[in-house]
C-alpha cells in the first residue's frame, strides 16, 4: 500500500505541490465539516439544561454556516488543484515520452512498438489524469481526517476515543489484509484477460480464412473457454474479496456499536454528562465515515499504480549517445569497415567492410531476412554497429550529430507516412521555410503537381481529412517530393517501388531519376530493372556481402545473382499449364 | 428512433435479459437490506430516550445496542451477497455479449469485416465490454438502496415530526440551483474540449506515427513543439474549464448534505415552542445526516450511465448489423460458368458507385486477368465473386444459379481467394496447411506442401511441420507465410481459383519459387488474376481493362493491344524503362 503511495507520488513529480495542498484543503475541509458536530452538542447542551434561547440557535446556525461556507472555499481549491495536479503530471508525462522518442535510436520503432506509445500517450494515460490524484487526496486526507478526529475523541473523552482508535487500527490491519489478498489474485485475473485479448484478436485476424475455408466452429472452443476464463477470473477476484469486505464492515459497525453502548452505559452510571453521551451516540453513526472512503480508495490506488507502471516503460529505453560535432563533408562516400552487428540476440552482419562511392549508385540485393534494410537502418543509425564502424566523407557516423548526420541523409521509406496536413506542409516538412515554388518545383519533379492540382483544395488540401485519399503510389510521389526539396547529398530508397501498379510504376521511377542526380544512392529493390543500372550491385546473404559488381559482370558469375535473375526471368515467363 | 429515447438503465436491463432473476434477486437482497438497515436508528432513538428519561438499565441498553450492531452486520451481509450476486450476472452478461459478438461477426460479410481493423474490433469485443462491468454490476442494486433508503429515511423523518422532515430537505435545491450555473456555456465548452482533445490525439499521433519521417527530416524540435503545446493545450484547457465551474459544484456538494443547517435551528425553535421532544429531535438529527448522501450518490450514477449507455449501443449497433442471407441447403450447379450481369456496387450510400454496370462472363477452366490502374475495381470484382459482399443491383452467377442463392459454404468449397494477407492461425504448421481440408492426412498435408514449394523450408524448422507459427510462434518471412496460405488453399482444392494481388511484396528470388507453387496451385482451375505487372498476365485467355468501375475493353494480349489505347499505355509504362521481358 505505501509503495503504491509513494509510486503515485514519484509519478506525480512537478505537481507534487498542488498534491500536498489539495490533501491540506480536503483536510480543513474535514475540520469544518466537524463544525456541525460542534453545533449538534451545544444544542443537546442547551435542550437538556433547558436553557435554549435565540442565542443557542443562532450560535448553531452561525458555527454550521461557516462550516459550510469553509467546506464551499476548501474543497473548491482542493478540487481544483487535484485537477490541476491530474491533468498536468499526465501532460508532463506525454511531452517526457515525446522528449524521450527524440533520444532513442530509430531502429527501437516498429508497428507494435508505435502503437504501444500511442496507447499510453492517449489512453493509458487518461485514465491517470481522470483518477490518479483524485485516489490519492480521498485516501491520504481520509486517513489524515480520520486520525484527527481520533485525537479530538481522545481529548473530548480518552474511553471513547480509545474505543475509535481500537477500531481504527483494526480496519487498517483488515484493509492490509484486503490488499494482500488482492494482490495475490490479480495476476490470475490478468492473464485471463491476456488470454482473451490474444483469442480475440486470433480469432477476428482468422475470421476470414475461417469463412474462406468454411471452418465455421472450429476455434470457437478456444475463445469460448477464454471468454469463460476471463468471467471466472473475474467473478473470483470479486468472490475472494467478498468476505474482506464484510470483515472490514464488520470491524467498523461493531466499533460504532461499541460507542454507543459504551456511552450510553457511562452515562447511565453518571461517569459522563448526559449531553455528551448523546453526541457520542450520534457521532457513532458518522464517525468512520472517512476511514471507510479511504478504504475504498486503496483498491481504485492499485488500478492506477498498474498504468503508472506502464507509462513508465519509454523511459527504460536506451537512448543513443549523441556526443558529436556539427559536421559538414565535401564527399560522401560510405565506408563500412568490419562492421557486426546482431538484433536481438540474432547476428545480421559479420565482419562487412564495403566502399559505397560517392555520387555513385549501390543497389543491395538478396533474400529476404539477409539485412539488406539493416545496412540502410547502420547508415542513417537508426542502431549502432556492435563492432566496427561507418564512416561517411571519412568521418564516423558517431562523430556527427544525429541532426547533421541526417542533413547528408534523405529516405524514402517504403511505408510511407504523410501527416495530418496539408499537401504542402507535408512536401515541406523537411524545409519549412521553403516558397510555395520551390515546393510546387519539387512537385513536379516527383510528378505529383498534377494530382495535387486535381485535388479539391490543391496543394491546401489536408490528408486524412476524407476529401483526400490519396493512392500508394500518389502517397510515395509526395514522400518523394519531400526528399527532393531537402536535397541531401545521399539518398537512401527502400524497397520503394515494391507494391505500385504498372503506370504509376513508371511515373515513380521518373520521380526517382529527379531525387537521385547527382547523389550518391543505397537503394534495396526489388526489380531488376531498377537494379542492372547501378554502378555496383552488393548481394548480401548470411550476413556478408557474397558478391559485388554491375550488373553485367554478375550475371556472367555462377551465384546468387546469377540464380536471381535467371528465377526472375522464369517468373516473368510464367504460365498456366492447362490440362 | 424508439430504440435511440431508451434511457440507458433500460438498455442495460434489456441486454441482461438472461440473467435479470438474477439481478432481480440482488435487487430484492439490496432492499431487504436498506429495510433493515434502519433498526440501528431505532435502537438510538431508544437508547437517547432511555438516557433523557434517566430510565436506562444496563441490560436494555446493550441490548439495543446489540440489535443495532446485529441489524447493521445483516445489512452489511445482505448487501455484499447483492453485489456479490449481481458481479456474477454481470460477469455471465458480458461473457454471453462477448460470445454474441463473435457469432455475429463471423456471419458478418467479410466485406464489412474486412473494412475495420482488428484493433477496432478488439476494443469493442475487449475493452468496451470491459468497461462496462462497474455500472451494471453496481447501478441495479446501489440504485435501489440508495432511492430506498433515502425514501426510508424521510419517511421516518415525516412520521416522528413532518415539519422537519420536509424542512430537511431545502438544502438538496438549493445545492442544486448553485449546480446550474455551472451549466451555463456547457455545450460550448464541452464542444471546444473535444476540439482540443481531438487536437491532442492528432498531434500524438502524427509525432509517434510520423516519427521515423521526423528524425529523417531532421523536424524533431519542431515536430516536438507542436505536440507538447497541443498537450499542454489540452491540460491547461480543462483546468481552465474545471476552475469556471468548480465554484458552483463545491457549492453543490457542500450545501445539499448540510441539512442541519435547517434541523437544528428550526429543531431548537420547535423545541421552545414545547411541539417536540428531545428524543424526537436527536432522532431526527440522526436520520437527516444520512438522508441526503445517497441522493448525492445517485447523481454521481448518472454520468456514469450515460457513459455506458454509448458503449452499450456501440455493441447494438454491431449486434444488429446486416448479415448475408444464404440458404443453408446446397444447390445444384450445372457447371463453373461465372456470369456479372449489370453489376453496380457502392461499398456505402455516400462513397459513390465503386462499379457502374459491369458484365462480364468467366469460361471455365480458363485464366482472365483484371487489369488497370488503382481504384479501378479490380479487387471489388473478385471480392463480389468470392461472396465477401452480396450485390443488390444487377447479378452475380455461379453455375447458372444467382450467388445469393447459393449457401455461403457451397461459394466457399468452389473459390479459393488467395491474397497478400496470408494469417495463420498460432497453430503448428500442419494445422494451419490441414484447415484447407480438415480430414486430411499427414501424408497429404506434406504432399500439398511439397507441391506449394514450402516443405523444404518446413523440414528446416526447429520441430518441422509441429512447429507453431502464428503470433506467437517461430518467425516466418513473407514468402514463407505466403507460401503456407498457398499450401492450404491448395489442399481445399476448388475449381475456382481468385490470386488478387498475391505475388505483389515477395522479393525476386522468392518469387520464382512462389510462381512455382502457385502454378500448381492454378493447374486446370478456372483462374481469376489481379496482377500488378502485366507481364505475367500477357497470357491470359481474357484481360479485362478497367477503369473508375467500367469495363473499358477486353480481349487478349494482343487484341487489346490493337483495339485499347488505355491498355496500350499501361503496357508501354510497364515495360518502357527497359523492361526486363525483353532481355
Amino acid at each position: 500500500m505505501i509503495e503504491t503511495f509513494k509510486e503515485i507520488w514519484r509519478f506525480a513529480d512537478k505537481e507534487q505541490g498542488n498534491v500536498i495542498k489539495s490533501i491540506i484543503n480536503n483536510f480543513l475541509n474535514a475540520i469544518f465539516y466537524m463544525l456541525q458536530i460542534g453545533a449538534i452538542f451545544f444544542a443537546i447542551d442547551a435542550m437538556l439544561k433547558e436553557n435554549a434561547e435565540k442565542k443557542t440557535i443562532f450560535l448553531c446556525l452561525g458555527m454550521i454556516l461557516v462550516g459550510i461556507i469553509g467546506r464551499i472555499i476548501t474543497n473548491t481549491f482542493s478540487q481544483l488543484q487535484q485537477t490541476h495536479a491530474g491533468y498536468f503530471m499526465a501532460a508532463n508525462k506525454r511531452v517526457s515520452i515525446g522528449e524521450k522518442i527524440k533520444k532513442i535510436p530509430m531502429g527501437f520503432f516498429n508497428q507494435s512498438s508505435l502503437g504501444n506509445l500511442t496507447g499510453i500517450c492517449t489512453s493509458v494515460l487518461g485514465d491517470v489524469e481522470m483518477t490518479a490524484p483524485m485516489v490519492l487526496v480521498t485516501t491520504m486526507s481520509g486517513f489524515i481526517t480520520s486520525f484527527v478526529f481520533v485525537v479530538y475523541m481522545l481529548i473530548f473523552d480518552w474511553r471513547i476515543g480509545l474505543i475509535a482508535v481500537a477500531g481504527m487500527f483494526l480496519f487498517l490491519w483488515t484493509a492490509s489484509l484486503t490488499d494482500k489478498k488482492a494482490k495475490e489474485q490479480a495476476p490470475l485475473r490478468q492473464n485471463a484477460q491476456a488470454e482473451l485479448v490474444s483469442n480475440i484478436l486470433e480469432t477476428v485476424q482468422g475470421m476470414a480464412v475461417i469463412k474462406s475455408f468454411n471452418l465455421t466452429n472450429i476455434d470457437d472452443k478456444k475463445v469460448d473457454r477464454a471468454i469463460e476464463h476471463s468471467r471466472d477470473g473475474n467473478l473470483a477476484m470479486e468472490l475472494v474479496l467478498t468476505p474482506y469486505t464484510i470483515l472490514q464492515e464488520t470491524v467498523l459497525k461493531s466499533a460504532s456499536a461499541v460507542i454507543m453502548v459504551t456511552a450510553a452505559l457511562l452515562c447511565v452510571s453518571g461517569k459522563m454528562e448526559l449531553s455528551f453521551g448523546l453526541m457520542f451516540i450520534i457521532v457513532s453513526f458518522s464517525v468512520f465515515e472517512q476511514l471507510q472512503a479511504a478504504g475504498s480508495g486503496v483498491s481504485i490506488m492499485r488500478v492506477c499504480s498498474n498504468s503508472m507502471e506502464q507509462a513508465c516503460q519509454a523511459d527504460q529505453v536506451e537512448e543513443l549517445d549523441t556526443n558529436g560535432k556539427n559536421i559538414d563533408v565535401p564527399m560522401h562516400d560510405i565506408v563500412f569497415e568490419h562492421v557486426d552487428f546482431a538484433y536481438e540476440d540474432r547476428k545480421i552482419l559479420s565482419d562487412v567492410s564495403v566502399v559505397m562511392p560517392d555520387k555513385m549508385t549501390t543497389a543491395i540485393v538478396g533474400p529476404s531476412g539477409s539485412g539488406k534494410s539493416t545496412v540502410c537502418s547502420l547508415i542513417a543509425r537508426f542502431w549502432d554497429v556492435d563492432q566496427g564502424s561507418i564512416s561517411i566523407g571519412g568521418t564516423n557516423i558517431k562523430d556527427y550529430t544525429l541532426s547533421s548526420l541526417m542533413k547528408q541523409i534523405s529516405i524514402v521509406f517504403q511505408d510511407v507516412y504523410l501527416f495530418h496536413d496539408t499537401i504542402a506542409n507535408n512536401i515541406s516538412f523537411g524545409t519549412p521555410n521553403a516558397t510555395q515554388e520551390q515546393i510546387e518545383t519539387a512537385a513536379k519533379k516527383a510528378c505529383c503537381h498534377d494530382f495535387i492540382m486535381s485535388l479539391p483544395n490543391g496543394y491546401e488540401t489536408v490528408i486524412g481529412d476524407g476529401e483526400a485519399s490519396l493512392s500508394g503510389g500518389e502517397k510515395q510521389r509526395v514522400s518523394i517530393a519531400r526528399a527532393i526539396l531537402k536535397d541531401a547529398p545521399i539518398i537512401i530508397l527502400d524497397e520503394v517501388t515494391a507494391s505500385v501498379d504498372p503506370e504509376n510504376e513508371q511515373l515513380l521511377v521518373n520521380a526517382i531519376e529527379e531525387l537521385t542526380k547527382n547523389k550518391t544512392i543505397i537503394m534495396i529493390a526489388h526489380r531488376l530493372k531498377t537494379v542492372r543500372n547501378a554502378n555496383q550491385i552488393l548481394v548480401l546473404s548470411d550476413g556478408k556481402f557474397v558478391q559485388q559488381g554491375t550488373h553485367e559482370e554478375l550475371i556472367c558469375q555462377p551465384g546468387i545473382y546469377a540464380d536471381f535473375v535467371n528465377g526472375r526471368k522464369k517468373a516473368d515467363s510464367w504460365k498456366i499449364v492447362k490440362e | 428512433m424508439e430504440q435511440k429515447q431508451k434511457s440507458p438503465l433500460m438498455r442495460i436491463w434489456d441486454l441482461s435479459k438472461s440473467k435479470q432473476g438474477m439481478l432481480k434477486k440482488s435487487i430484492a437482497l439490496s432492499a431487504v437490506g436498506v429495510l433493515i438497515g434502519f433498526v440501528p436508528y431505532i435502537s438510538a432513538a431508544k437508547i437517547i430516550a432511555m438516557l433523557i428519561a434517566h430510565n436506562g438499565n444496563t441490560k436494555d441498553i446493550v441490548l439495543w445496542a446489540l440489535a443495532a450492531f446485529l441489524t447493521n452486520e445483516c445489512k452489511t451481509l445482505l448487501l455484499t451477497f447483492s453485489t456479490s450476486v449481481s458481479h456474477k450476472a454481470t460477469f455471465a452478461v458480458l461473457a454471453e455479449i462477448r460470445q454474441k459478438c463473435l457469432r455475429k461477426l463471423s456471419n458478418l460479410s467479410m466485406g464489412t469485416l474486412e473494412a475495420q481493423s482488428t484493433g477496432k474490433w478488439k476494443t469493442i469485443l475487449v475493452d468496451q465490454i470491459e468497461s462496462m462491468e462497474k455500472t451494471i454490476a453496481h447501478v441495479f442494486p446501489e440504485f435501489t438502496g440508495n432511492i430506498l433508503g433515502a425514501v426510508v429515511l424521510m419517511v421516518g423523518m415525516i412520521v416522528l415530526d413532518w415539519r422537519l422532515g420536509l424542512l430537511s430537505l431545502v438544502t438538496l435545491p438549493i445545492g442544486m440551483a448553485f449546480m446550474m450555473t455551472t451549466m451555463k456555456g456547457y455545450a460550448q465548452n464541452y464542444e471546444k474540449s473535444i476540439h482540443v482533445g481531438k487536437k491532442m490525439n492528432d498531434a500524438i499521433l502524427d509525432y509517434i506515427g510520423g516519427i521515423k519521417v521526423i528524425k529523417a527530416f531532421n523536424q524533431s524540435e519542431i515536430s516536438y513543439t507542436k505536440y507538447a503545446d497541443s498537450i499542454r493545450n489540452n491540460a491547461s484547457f480543462f483546468y481552465g474549464w474545471m476552475k469556471q465551474s468548480q465554484f458552483g459544484m463545491s457549492c453543490f456538494y457542500s450545501i445539499s448534505p448540510a441539512v442541519l443547517v435547517i434541523v437544528i435551528p428550526f429543531g431548537l425553535i420547535f423545541y421552545m415552542g414545547g411541539s417536540i421532544s428531545v428524543t424526537e429531535f436527536l432522532t431526527i438529527l440522526i436520520m437527516a445526516m444520512s438522508v441526503i448522501s445517497p441522493i448525492i450518490k445517485m447523481t454521481s450514477y448518472m454520468d456514469s450511465l450515460a457513459t455506458t449507455g454509448t458503449l452499450i449501443e456501440s455493441v447494438e449497433e454491431l449486434l444488429l448489423a446486416p448479415e448475408q442471407h444464404h440458404p443453408q441447403e446446397k444447390v445444384e450447379l450445372a457447371d463453373q460458368v461465372i456470369e456479372l450481369k449489370h453489376v453496380t456496387f457502392a461499398y456505402d450510400d455516400e462513397a459513390g458507385n465503386v462499379l457502374n454496370d459491369v458484365s462480364l462472363r468467366i469460361e471455365p477452366g480458363t485464366k482472365t486477368a483484371l487489369v488497370g490502374p488503382s481504384g479501378g475495381g479490380k479487387s471489388t470484382i473478385a471480392k463480389l465473386i468470392a461472396g465477401f459482399w452480396d450485390v443488390e443491383e444487377g447479378s452475380i452467377s455461379l453455375g447458372g444459379k444467382d450467388l445469393k442463392d447459393i449457401p455461403l459454404s457451397q461459394i466457399s468449397e468452389n473459390i479459393s481467394y488467395v491474397s497478400q494477407d496470408n494469417f495463420l492461425f498460432d497453430d503448428t504448421v500442419r494445422n494451419n496447411i490441414r484447415m484447407g481440408r480438415e480430414n486430411a492426412t499427414d501424408e497429404e498435408v506434406e504432399e500439398i506442401a511439397r507441391l506449394a514449394s514450402c516443405d523444404k523450408f518446413i523440414r528446416k524448422l526447429d520441430r518441422g511441420y509441429d512447429t507453431k507459427v502464428g503470433g506467437g510462434g517461430t518467425h516466418l518471412s513473407g514468402g514463407e507465410r505466403q507460401r503456407i496460405a498457398i499450401a492450404r488453399a491448395m489442399l481445399k482444392n476448388a475449381p475456382i481459383v481468385i490470386l488478387d494481388e498475391a505475388t505483389a511484396y515477395i522479393d525476386p528470388e522468392n518469387e520464382s519459387v512462389l510462381q512455382e507453387a502457385i502454378g500448381n496451385l492454378v493447374k486446370g482451375k478456372t483462374l481469376i488474376v489481379i496482377a500488378h505487372r502485366l507481364a505475367t498476365v500477357t497470357n491470359s485467355d481474357k484481360i479485362v481493362v478497367l477503369e473508375n468501375g467500367c469495363i473499358k475493353a477486353t480481349g487478349t494480349h494482343d487484341e487489346l493491344i490493337e483495339s485499347s489505347e488505355l491498355y496500350r499505355h499501361m503496357w508501354k509504362a510497364s515495360t518502357g524503362n527497359g523492361g526486363e521481358q525483353d532481355d
